[in-house]
């Protein structure tokens, strides 16, 4: 079958780079709790456990009609992050391989539970609340971690918050833009050249904005604002139409930037790096610099996978991966890879495009633009085309918290694109 | 319902998005393709150093293959003849850059075989993780025996096979040690008599006497005298305007003909023909020699310095000719002069990389010796060469003898103003297999038959 070769773009990009790592005697350690594993074939056995799963759910997801191609893309993103990290961070090879596992197991519950999950979109208030009160935990109980205090730390598992609380944003948004969007749209009142409704039925939103800018100043999560806020601003406009919800929440996010430059510290920081990375190379600038440098050597064709020096940068393996991945596979690799984050997108578009009903259409967009916004995001960081900020790469990032978030996201993607029988709208 | 519009909503900023991507993959080629030169070369860049460093650096040998400069397991090098070998090793350090063959073989002893910066994964076929060897010219013995002659003293010593250019013994003193060179910088580069300065192919130094056989040369092929002429000399000469030029310890030479004014190195008989020659033709002179000339590559001559030609008063040309006045040469370029006249009027062009071998002992690059100029006749040169062997077999060159060898030379003892003369002895001489030319300098040492002269002799000893 036509479609089934599409599987082995991931498992190339495993067996080459797996080979390449092993022909240069790489070993790959395993956790303690997987000693019972027999040694040295550890990592070999959870990956194929790992394979298996993820052949299963491509067969189930066939099976039922459900749309396959963006699962293939994720698996060749996933590969190709299991590749960087193993050659990264050996070490973390079975842990990010077990999150993988955990991420297709709940891109399998997301698909089977789909029906009670999808009655949520009836509960805007409900997801709303939600949403703050998961946001506000870092705010309450954060640790920081890498200077952003937006960790909860549980036990032996660290979780960012943030990185589910994308997903109830997206959900809230869906659910309370389509059941306003007449509303939202009449134009109620007129100030200066701007047209809007009355505050009641845009103070959610505004309440949203709020709390993407709190995270940013509290938190020092640059990332999962600019994240939010983007997310928030696209699908307002998705669901309205209107230019002057759109201006309004620039103006709003602007006021907030040059307020928070000019009242805290880390932020100027931040945007003096961005402005001239070169006044400080060494120093507080230094990821930023080592970055640009990684993306200069690397040029157009690389390195060559493992004979770069990507261990300059600190933190490579998570939010820099990318650049990791520019220097050894260079400027082909990365269009590459944004490449098939865009066909991601397209795809979920599509998707969003055949749906009936208003909600589900604005939850599968959401969900695309967010996949496509996070990856964008992070690598106009990395390359200096925007302040660096903390957040990770869908899919090929080490990290669990993104991974398991990535699938839920995508679960529900994929399980918009069931066909739907002639159901009326709703 | 108006159900089209929110499509419509989705795609445009399903669009948006789309652009914003289109903007950032401009950016990226920017930042790789065209900023990408630039930054892979800046200065913090760590990574080509590093990349450098997982190359084993390949080691430097003399033409008898013993080692000169090789990695050690720790991958710190080590120089096993230390300063007597500076000159020629020099150094190869990430803060302070890299000289002599280290710095001019880099490519070669990192096995980098050709420009490879553009050409991404392809390259790391191409690249071993060993470099190449590099085997020079240069005789471990030779060098050796030149270092120890020096006993330290500032000065240089130039050895060359006469036949080929290759280049046998360069020694520079005094010499720092390689070995610990990083650590010594701050002193050496501040050292006043600048240790780092390699001497035999980049100091300056007035030659003296030495030009004598070139003055001599350039006096018979422009027929401002012959052979046959016989000069009065009294001890001084007048040049005119009230100067005068005089013999060294007031010596009187009386009636000696060319030969007898080289042997003797008579000032008069070689002030009065540079006056004779005038400018024009003792700049021609030069010329022919390759005195205007540097050489690059490995050996990195630099030029001479020549007296404004063109405005020399009558003074300013017998000086000249006598290796005075503001003309300043090279170690290495007074040794390829006297190879000319044993050579048959051609000097080969000197070199020290022999042969670049690449760790499975495949030879990748053979050096062919290649002439460089052509200074006089063949006729005229076996003419100049009788007057130098007279000068080791019976004039101020005798302590260069060696029994059974035939060794021609000239001494110089050349005037300058950082205090005593300095000793000059150059020359060649027929060995068993091979014939050699050599420059000997001592800065202010005093007699060149004295002082320079026994060092050719130990180079010749340690040959035989």
């Amino acid at each position: 079958m036509k479609e089934k070769s599409l599987l082995m773009a991931p498992l190339g990009i495993l067996i080459c780079g797996f080979g390449v790592l092993l022909l240069k005697g790489q070993t790959f350690a395993v956790p303690s709790y997987l000693h019972w594993l027999p040694a040295g074939g550890a990592w070999l056995a959870v990956l194929g456990i790992a394979a298996i799963v993820s052949l299963f759910l491509y067969y189930i997801l066939h099976h039922i009609g459900l749309d396959t191609d963006i699962y293939v893309i994720i698996l060749t993103l996933a590969s190709i992050g299991l590749t960087e990290i193993a050659r990264l961070k050996p070490e973390l090879l079975v842990p990010q391989v077990c999150w993988l596992t955990a991420g297709l197991i709940v891109f399998f519950l997301v698909i089977r539970f789909w029906r009670p999950l999808r009655s949520l979109l009836n509960y805007p208030y409900l997801l709303g609340l939600a949403c703050i009160v998961i946001l506000g935990l870092p705010l309450l109980f954060g640790t920081e971690i890498g200077g952003s205090r937006n960790w909860l730390v549980l036990g032996p598992v660290s979780v960012q918050p943030s990185e589910f609380g994308k997903i109830l944003i997206v959900f809230f948004l869906a659910a309370y833009l389509s059941s306003h969007r007449r509303v939202l749209t009449l134009p109620a009142r007129k100030i200066l050249f701007l047209r809007l409704p009355p505050l009641r039925f845009i103070a959610p939103l505004i309440c949203i904005w709020s709390l993407a800018v709190l995270m940013f100043v509290v938190e020092r999560d640059l990332g999962s604002a600019l994240l939010f806020f983007g997310i928030a601003v696209l699908m307002t406009y998705m669901a309205t139409g209107s230019k002057s919800y759109v201006f309004l929440a620039l103006l709003f996010f602007g006021a907030a930037v040059v307020i928070s430059y000019l009242a805290f510290g880390h932020v100027r920081v931040r945007f003096d790096i961005w402005l001239n990375p070169w006044q400080d190379p060494s120093g507080m600038a230094y990821q930023v610099v080592q970055s640009l440098f990684s993306f200069g050597t690397g040029g157009i064709w690389g390195t060559g996978f493992g004979y770069g020096h990507p261990g300059f940068i600190p933190e490579v393996h998570t939010d820099f991966i990318f650049a990791a991945i520019g220097e050894e596979w260079g400027l082909v690799g990365s269009l590459a890879i944004l490449l098939c984050y865009v066909l991601l997108f397209w795809r979920g578009i599509q998707i969003a495009l055949t749906r009936q009903g208003d909600s589900e259409a604005l939850l599968a967009a959401g969900c695309a633009s967010l996949v496509l916004l996070q990856a964008f995001i992070i690598i106009a960081g990395v390359i200096k085309f925007l302040p660096l900020t903390g957040i990770t790469l869908p899919f090929i990032s080490y990290g669990g918290s993104s991974m398991v978030s990535g699938f839920i996201l995508l679960g529900l993607l994929v399980s918009l694109s069931r066909k739907e029988r002639g159901r009326s709208n709703e | 319902m108006n159900d089209w519009k929110l499509k419509r909503q989705i795609l445009k900023a399903g669009s948006f998005l789309l652009v914003l991507c289109g903007l950032l993959t401009a950016y990226l080629f920017y930042v790789t393709a065209v900023e990408g030169d630039e930054l892979a070369s800046n200065a913090l860049n760590p990574r080509n150093a590093a990349a450098r460093a997982d190359i084993v650096r390949g080691s430097i040998l003399d033409d008898k293959g013993r080692v000169l400069a090789q990695n050690r397991p720790d991958g710190s090098r080590s120089y096993p003849m230390g300063p007597s070998m500076a000159a020629v090793t020099g150094y190869n350090g990430d803060k302070i850059g890299s000289a002599g063959i280290e710095g001019h073989a880099n490519r070669e002893l990192l096995g980098l075989t050709a420009d490879m910066t553009h050409m991404g994964p392809i390259s790391q076929l191409l690249q071993s993780d060993r470099g190449n060897d590099v085997k020079l010219t240069i005789d471990a013995d030779v060098q050796q025996a030149a270092y120890d002659g020096m006993a330290g003293r500032r000065g240089a010593v130039v050895a060359v096979d006469i036949d080929t250019g290759a280049v046998l013994a360069m020694v520079s003193s005094p010499a720092y040690d390689p070995n610990n060179i990083e650590s010594e910088w701050q002193t050496l580069s501040k050292q006043e008599d600048s240790p780092l300065l390699n001497r035999a192919v980049q100091g300056l130094y007035p030659p003296g006497s030495t030009i004598k056989p070139m003055i001599a040369d350039v006096a018979l092929t422009e027929h401002v005298t012959d052979p046959n002429e016989v000069f009065d000399c009294s001890g001084v000469l007048d040049v005119g305007g009230g100067m005068s030029i005089r013999e060294s310890h007031g010596e009187v030479h009386g009636r000696v003909n060319l030969e007898q004014a080289v042997t003797e190195s008579c000032n008069v008989t070689f002030g009065t023909l540079g006056m004779r020659l005038g400018d024009e033709k003792l700049k021609k002179g030069f010329e022919r020699f390759g005195f205007d000339r540097e050489i690059g590559g490995e050996v990195l001559m630099t030029k001479s310095h020549f007296p404004a030609f063109g405005s020399l008063s009558q003074g300013d040309q017998a000086q000249t000719a006598i290796g005075q006045s503001s003309l300043l040469v090279t170690p290495m370029h007074m040794a390829l002069l006297a190879s000319a006249f044993a050579h048959d009027g051609t000097i080969m062009k000197p070199y020290l990389i022999d042969e670049v071998i690449t760790p499975g002992g495949t030879v990748v690059h053979k050096t062919t010796p290649e002439k460089w100029l052509t200074a006089t006749t063949p006729e005229m040169a076996k003419r100049i060469d009788g007057y130098m062997e007279e000068v080791v077999t019976k004039g101020t060159g005798t302590a260069a003898r060696v029994s059974g060898i035939r060794v021609v030379g000239k001494t110089g003892t050349a005037e300058n103003p950082a205090g005593k003369d300095h000793a000059w002895f150059i020359g060649s001489a027929e060995l068993r297999d091979r014939r050699i030319a050599f420059a000997i300098i001592i800065e202010n040492a005093g007699g060149g038959g004295i002082e320079a002269a026994p060092i050719a002799r130990k180079m010749i000893l340690s040959l035989t």
